[in-house]
């Protein structure tokens, strides 16, 4: 018996990192009893270790709750969980095109932030209804009514009587949720029509192989039907339909306008694509529903493992996130420097970040990541063109006509007196301004284009740090443009290091070759020769250090009651020396090689 | 044959880079030399025979801060429990401002013949940089006395690589100990301790210490200026006049027995078979608390595995500028050190840091540079 579907809301909350939408969703739950106390766990949306630390979501979720309303209806909220950052956009997206409403967090202290504009933009676009809500206002500082303006100002929605609320301490949360069911219109389609599901996001079970999350536009999706991927053209036998509340729970079916999940024997997350149009396979409908794209990495970097036997763990741990993560790509690679290792590709710096550190955390494997890097275009002067994604691959210098790299249109809020730091930084990696705008008295909006490259590194730490926090950014690939780039290459004991090699701008590689080779000899520990550590352009030195020859390794004292502590005092030496990485003929400790790649220059 | 050495604890204060077991001198230093004596006593007790002893070693801590009554009751036990060779060496380490020259006297007649005085610079200002409790005159004095009561064998410690110690100090101090012409001078890189509070002012940038060159500059200096003023380096960081080398400390670098008396004091000799060493515990109050009880302050007994013992023997002996003597080796272990150690044997070879003779194997200068490499090599 399906749901009256003028009782169903299905809705997203939109908030930047920190402003409160997991806490939110905590005490909808909460009040709708779909957890009790007891049994909540902070923030149960937010199911993995490093979200909850970072305060930021992964994987979207799915959760279904029962509202009964001041009218005596009972209404079903579907809360379909987004990831906040700037990497997901494309999830992000698929997110808000399962729903028919949104709820807007604000953070009545801080006012809005640049992804949350960009993620709100996106959801009028989706044609969402928004329901505006100003939380934290338990807070000293907050100041909800300068934060209502902005909301008013700056995206155009009647705020006047936005639910101003504390998620943290529960107060006026009813009004959230009586403002879902009067603001945000319940879901249309057709129940007999042809099955049309969206794939909105997936997860992989351990028992029921990849769940596909799904919002049931047109039709019904039952256990046992046959439906076809209409990205993939697969069909698959559906095994399981249900919701999660939060917990899966099988249901009957799953009709049009409802949200819940559909298992189907599926091995691996990477069949399902999010942004899919799932179908009947005996009555398919003609048309897909809007928007699907093949999402592609846009940051690649090599990972090793950092002692060169644990290349097998790797490569299971790899296959095992791979199994949750379709925007994972990773393929076998070899350095002369660090051995065997993969080449790896992410939607972005934070996705990469994320990555590299469940490998550490969950899999305890100590890794060694290469330089990131984007996505070339090289011109040869055959005409041909090909892409690189690792230094090491590109061709010689005197082959190629013209590089093109990857650029993206950057949209910075910063309170006004940091515009000028922040144009400083923009201008330091290359940005070409396009416009500013000021929100309000005291907020501005720059508007950059900015080579990708130069992101990819440290470009958000230091918009934080300039503007001490305050500084938000969002950003979208817009293309590619010429550029003046070279491969710089760093040569230990003249023995090139191609783990360092790295793709730049011209102009900037002299002062990275210079910050890299002071790096690489304060870190370089002596060895029994001298070694130079030089950079190179082709085959052109640009910058050269040297780390001297170890003159003394000798412990001053050792007498009768030193013995057993001298003696794990050389232990702890050998043991460190063979922790060393082996560059040709120089011994480099992995941190030491880390810390050279997290030199920006 | 036997060395013993007794381990004093009580210092004036504690120098900042120390971090040997060291408290301040309190009520509880009348009672030490009763509870070292027990301990020789109960530990000696049960010996079928009197062992021979050559050497007897008073460190710290700083030993000359007891009266010179209570050093002579703790030699008094060391005579009562060994058989005490006629020429045995018997030093003392004593630092400035705490021994005088009637003390100095009645320990020379008492039997003490090596004094080891800490003076680390000749710089006022760098001694109370490393937080010592004296200048530059009490030593003068404290040397001058011991030579007054008779000791004629003296040995002065000193270091470098101090915070913002420059080459000229450092040559200055070299100069004026060589001026007083003792017998054996101890000379060593100052080491940075974990937990010491000059690691911590270190951590803090609150002080500099020289840079690797320079502290290497200043060995190099010492190395070459000592011969030329007549020491012979015959150890890592010691350097003696002829027939002057300290007996006792060969006894370490020759992983020979010896006893260790006194809070914190370690031991090492064959028991049973096996090589065994052993720690006193490194609490006082523990310490004469077991005493006074009649129980043995020993806490840490480790037996060692020949390949251990054979590796000791290398990085001790190693550290000899004459090098390992290759009968004795062969004589304890049954096998030779190339025996014993093919690859590492063949790799320092190769690398051309040690020259054998009939009877030694010995580092060259530059292997005794890389000891801690080449020991690697062995592990």
């Amino acid at each position: 018996m399906a749901y009256d579907r003028n009782l169903i809301r299905n809705f997203c909350i939109i908030a930047h990192i920190d402003h409160g939408k997991s806490t939110l969703a905590d005490r909808m739950m909460e009040l709708t009893c779909t957890v009790s106390k007891r049994d909540m766990e902070e923030q149960l949306l937010d199911s993995m270790d490093i979200e909850r630390e970072r305060g930021i979501t992964i994987k979207a979720s799915a959760v279904r709750m029962f509202y009964t309303h001041t009218d005596g209806k009972v209404y079903m909220f579907n809360l379909i969980d987004t990831p906040g950052h700037v990497d997901f956009t494309y999830e992000v997206s698929r997110a808000l095109a399962a729903c028919e409403g949104a709820v807007l967090v604000v953070d009545a202290t801080q006012g809005i932030e640049a992804q949350t504009l960009a993620n709100v933009y996106l959801a009028v676009d989706h044609g969402l209804e928004v329901l505006p809500v100003i939380n934290k206002i338990d807070l000293i500082s907050a100041d909800p009514d300068r934060v209502m303006h902005e909301i008013e100002d700056e995206i155009g929605l009647p705020a006047e009587h936005a639910p101003r609320i504390s998620a943290k301490n529960g107060v006026n949360i009813e009004q959230v949720l009586s403002g879902i069911v009067k603001e945000l219109p319940p879901p249309g389609g057709d129940p007999s029509a042809p099955l049309k599901a969206l794939i909105f996001d997936c997860f992989y079970d351990n028992y029921k192989g990849a769940l596909s999350y799904v919002r049931v536009f047109d039709g019904t999706v039952k256990e046992g039907m046959r439906i076809r991927s209409m990205a993939t053209g697969r069909e698959f036998d559906v095994t399981e339909v249900g919701v999660f509340t939060p917990t899966a729970k099988p249901t009957n079916e799953l009709t049009a306008g409802e949200v819940g999940y559909i298992a189907a024997s599926i091995k691996s997350v990477a069949e399902t694509k999010v942004g899919d149009t799932l179908t009947s396979a005996e009555n398919p409908t003609p048309h897909p529903l809007p928007g699907y794209k093949q999402v592609n990495p846009m940051v690649f970097c090599g990972i090793y493992p950092a002692d060169g036997a644990h290349y097998d763990d790797l490569r299971d741990a790899l296959d095992k996130l791979k199994l949750n993560d379709a925007s994972l790509s990773y393929e076998q690679e070899t350095s002369a420097a660090l051995g065997y290792g993969f080449r790896c590709g992410f939607l972005g710096l934070l996705h990469m970040e994320i990555i590299s550190e469940r490998l550490e955390r969950e899999f305890d494997i100590d890794l060694i990541t290469t330089a990131p890097s984007v996505i070339y275009k090289v011109k040869m002067l055959t005409g041909e063109e090909i892409t690189i994604d690792n230094p090491a691959g590109l061709p010689p210098m005197t082959e190629i006509d013209y590089m093109e790299e990857p650029v993206v249109s950057a949209v910075v809020l910063t309170p006004k007196e940091y515009v000028g730091t922040i144009m400083d930084l923009c201008v330091e990696k290359r940005g070409v301004f396009v416009d500013m705008k000021y929100l309000d008295t005291t907020r501005v909006s720059l508007h950059y284009t900015l080579p990708l490259n130069e992101i990819i590194y440290d470009f958000f730490d230091q918009l934080k740090s300039r503007t001490r926090g305050y500084g938000s950014f969002d950003y979208e690939l817009s293309g590619y443009e010429k550029s003046d780039l070279v491969k710089l290459d760093f040569l230990l004991n003249g023995e090139l290091c191609d783990a360092l090699s790295t793709i730049v701008h011209r102009d900037r590689a002299y002062p990275k070759a210079r910050a890299v080779t002071e790096k690489l000899k304060d870190v370089i520990p002596r060895q029994q020769f001298e070694i130079p550590v030089q950079a190179a352009i082709g085959g052109k030195i640009i910058a050269r250090e040297t780390v001297k020859a170890v003159r003394k390794d000798v412990l001053a004292k050792c007498y009768g009651g030193d013995i057993t502590r001298k003696k794990k005092l050389l232990e702890k030496q050998k043991e460190g020396k063979k922790r060393m990485r082996q560059m040709g003929s120089v011994s480099l400790p992995s941190d030491a090689f880390m810390s050279v790649l997290r030199i920006n220059g | 044959m036997s060395a013993v050495y007794i381990h004093i604890p009580y210092c004036v204060r504690k120098c900042l880079y120390c971090d040997f077991c060291s408290v301040p001198k309190d009520d509880s230093a009348g009672e030490y030399a009763s509870a070292v004596a027990r301990e020789i006593e109960l530990r000696t007790k049960k010996l079928k025979a009197k062992e021979r002893c050559q050497t007897v070693f008073f460190g710290g801590g700083t030993p000359s801060i007891l009266p010179a009554e209570d050093l002579i009751t703790m030699l008094d036990a060391v005579r009562a429990a060994f058989e005490m060779d006629d020429d045995a060496e018997i030093s003392l380490e004593c630092n400035p401002a705490t021994a005088n020259l009637a003390e100095l006297i009645r320990l020379k007649e008492a039997g003490f013949n090596r004094i080891s005085i800490g003076l680390q610079s000749a710089d006022d200002g760098l001694l109370k940089t490393v937080g010592r409790a004296h200048s530059c005159a009490d030593f003068l004095k404290c040397f001058m006395d011991a030579r007054e009561a008779g000791f004629e064998n003296i040995n002065v410690d000193v270091m470098h690589g101090l915070p913002n110690q420059t080459m000229e100090q450092y040559a200055d101090t070299l100069r004026k100990v060589c001026d007083l012409d003792p017998e054996h001078i101890s000379s060593y890189a100052l080491i940075l301790e974990e937990g010491t509070p000059l690691f911590r002012m270190e951590r803090a940038c609150e002080i500099t210490l020289p840079t690797e060159d320079e502290t290497y500059d200043m060995q190099d200096y010492g190395l070459s200026y000592l011969p030329e003023r007549g020491y012979s380096r015959y150890e890592v960081s010691n350097f003696a006049k002829p027939g002057y080398e300290c007996r006792h400390n060969l006894v370490y670098w020759d992983n020979k027995p010896y006893w260790g008396f006194g809070v914190a004091a370690h031991s090492s000799m064959p028991k049973d078979g096996a090589w065994q060493r052993s720690a006193n515990t490194e609490d006082i109050n523990a310490y004469l608390r077991k005493l006074r009880r009649g129980k043995l302050p020993t806490e840490d007994e480790i037996t060692l595995f020949a390949s251990e013992e054979s590796f000791e023997c290398v990085m001790l002996g190693l550290r000899k500028v004459e090098g390992m003597n290759k009968a004795d080796f062969e004589t304890r272990f049954g096998v030779s050190i190339a025996q014993a150690f093919p690859k590492a044997f063949a790799e320092v070879e190769s690398c051309g840091w040690w020259s054998e003779t009939d009877t030694h194997l010995a580092l060259t200068p530059k292997g005794m540079d890389m000891l801690n490499t080449v020991l690697t090599l062995f592990r």
